[in-house]
């Protein structure tokens, strides 16, 4: 055969099979398509933004089908760049606090319109380092997430409280996915970021906590549930029922710890692609590591954290809780219900 | 050389190295006593783990149809795009600059611009590979023209042949052999930046959204390499086709008698 007519049968043969391949596997081609687009939700595998797929999966399981789809990220920069740029594709998504005030001065049309989450956040040093308390950080150096993050605000209020100045740390910016890496050769001397990074060096035994946010910041926020304006003002529905929904998740798994283990297992298989002991680990170890009741916008809460955001450089200062936040979708708290949801054990 | 001899040499060489490393590969990570940092064994388990979750099939799927879509574009742009700057000077002294200048820019740097563009599905990712893929066919197919004999072109045009004919009969024969090298080295890259193209993403996994997945799931390097190893061995089998087109007659002549 000649090169030409090889080329064009084999080239064509090639695309044709690995289209059909890589849509029949991965794209559920020739399942039936769903009645109405669903009201997409970005999330990254963290703690933090745990509500997100107990909702869908609670949802899937009492009702048959999700009302929302959650869009899973590998990292920040990426969710931010899709929840910029496509409010259509994606109209919500679970973002840092501080992350969201900085978008939105800088024009982004977004709102907060609940938490994610209290607490979820420690520090880590090694276990043998001669680290013990938060004024033997002096001269230490500390990975953080990124400079929007709220784990950064909170190294600037811990040193704070002691009359040290953010001068006496050195911090670093790393992927929170590199960092038990880091502190296990000590590369770093200690990190800081959402769960379930920080639980997987203590699980693995060199690990050891300076603070959990209880001990530093009690009731710390790191990331809230931001909704693009066009969809505040035309799918308010679907808004108010994933704000809805994440508070009968909160309330669920705060309410008993069997349903914390269910929603580890779940989560982890299902959703993070994690080991589900780790997640089961965070949210048992203890209890209160991280929480997901008390989940209303608080004003004061919030501009606490807009302060900590201007002293700390990511801030201008420029907008106000009206102009970041649209707390009319939260209900009052005291009289959200649980999911009625018990859990079926998954197969283990 | 023997026959004999030369069998042994082509499969019992490369074999023995490949075990003299992972020996070290090996002994290395016991006797420093990481906890972190896999072993080889451990690695084949990964990819066994993914093979039995029938992820393994899925990914280098989803990962050969991003590589091959992007590769098939970029053919299809830089080809001709190649070819016209070769032949035009005008067009040749209009266009390369900004070939040249956007060339040098990694794929990495794409990926705000691709999200931005295309969202986060299949989109996204063939554009990078498109990118990646597209400069070095360009620039291959430009230099093949410009580098073509002129003896050729003149006893064709001796003949009278011009336009599509000489085109055809002449310019692509006497090319091919350079852009056929040029299709190799893209796909080297276009493959490359599979890790970088599926950092972003969100549905339909990919060998390269398995390493920045596995990196996200806490201490699970043994996937993390093991989406390295099946990277490098289709990577491999991938060179092994290409390399076949250079055997073919319409290639072999310009190349020259070896």
């Amino acid at each position: 055969m000649s090169l030409r007519s090889t080329l064009l049968i084999f080239g064509l043969i090639w695309i044709a099979a690995i289209t059909v391949l890589h849509g029949t596997l991965n794209l559920e081609w020739g399942k039936p398509e769903a009645k109405k687009e669903k009201f997409a939700v970005g999330f990254i595998p963290v703690t933090c933004h745990l509500t997100c797929p107990v909702t869908d999966f609670i949802n899937q399981n009492m009702e048959g089908e999700s009302f929302f789809k959650p869009m899973r990220f590998s990292g920040f920069p990426e969710l931010k760049e899709m929840f910029l740029s496509h409010p259509d594709k994606m109209p919500a998504t679970f973002i840092l606090a501080p992350l969201a005030m900085s978008l939105r001065e800088q024009g982004v049309p977004i709102k907060m319109v609940y938490l994610g989450h209290r607490d979820g956040t420690a520090m880590m040093v090694h276990k043998d380092s001669n680290i013990f308390k938060i004024e033997d950080l002096k001269g230490k150096t500390i990975a953080v997430p990124s400079r929007f993050s709220n784990q950064r605000l909170l190294i600037f209020k811990a040193l704070k409280d002691r009359g040290m100045s953010i001068s006496d740390v050195k911090l670093v910016e790393m992927p929170p996915p590199d960092m038990p890496a880091a502190l296990s050769v000590r590369a770093v001397d200690a990190v800081t970021s959402g769960e379930p990074f920080m639980a997987q060096t203590e699980m693995d035994g060199y690990g050891r906590i300076l603070y959990l946010t209880k001990d530093v910041w009690p009731n710390f926020i790191s990331c809230v549930l931001a909704v693009h304006e066009d969809a505040i003002k035309n799918r308010r529905e679907e808004v108010q029922a994933l704000v809805d929904g994440i508070a009968k998740s909160g309330k669920w798994l705060d309410s008993s710890m069997d349903n914390r283990m269910e929603a580890g297992e779940v989560v982890a298989k299902k959703y993070y692609n994690q080991n589900p002991e780790l997640l089961k680990f965070v949210l048992s170890k203890p209890p209160d590591r991280v929480k997901y009741t008390n989940l209303n916008l608080v004003r004061k809460d919030l501009e606490e954290i807009e302060a900590l955001g201007k002293e700390g450089g990511v801030l201008k200062g420029t907008v106000r809780f009206e102009d970041y936040a649209d707390p009319s979708f939260v209900t009052d708290d005291t009289q959200v219900k649980p999911w009625d949801y018990k859990g079926k054990g998954v197969q283990r | 050389m023997k026959a004999k001899d030369s069998i042994l040499a082509r499969f019992g060489l490369p074999l023995l190295v490949a075990a003299v490393l992972l020996g070290v590969w090996h002994f290395s990570v016991v006797i420093s006593g990481t906890t972190i940092f896999p072993t080889p064994w451990e690695v084949v388990k990964g990819i066994g783990e993914l093979a039995s979750h029938g992820l393994l099939v899925k990914y280098i799927v989803a990962s050969l149809f991003r590589v091959t879509w992007g590769f098939v574009l970029a053919i299809l742009v830089g080809v001709p795009l190649g070819l016209a700057l070769g032949w035009f000077d005008r067009a040749f002294m209009a266009i390369n600059p900004i070939i040249q200048v956007l060339r040098p820019i990694s794929p990495i740097a794409w990926i705000p611009v691709a999200i931005l563009w295309f969202g986060t599905h299949d989109a996204a990712p063939v554009f990078l590979i498109f990118l990646a893929s597209l400069f070095p066919i360009v620039v291959a197919s430009t230099a093949a023209v410009r580098n073509m004999q002129l003896v050729y072109l003149r006893a064709a045009q001796n003949f009278g042949l011009s336009g599509i004919q000489l085109f055809r009969r002449v310019i692509l024969p006497a090319t091919l052999p350079q852009i056929i090298t040029g299709l190799r080295i893209a796909l080297g890259i276009a493959w490359l930046v599979v890790v970088a193209a599926e950092m972003i993403a969100t549905q339909g996994g990919g060998l390269g959204y398995l390493i920045i997945d596995a990196r996200n799931a806490g201490k699970r390097y043994d996937l993390v390499v093991a989406g390295m190893v099946m990277i490098g061995l289709i990577g491999l089998g991938l060179d092994l086709l290409m390399r076949r087109l250079e055997k073919f007659d319409e290639v072999r002549w310009g190349v020259g008698q070896r």
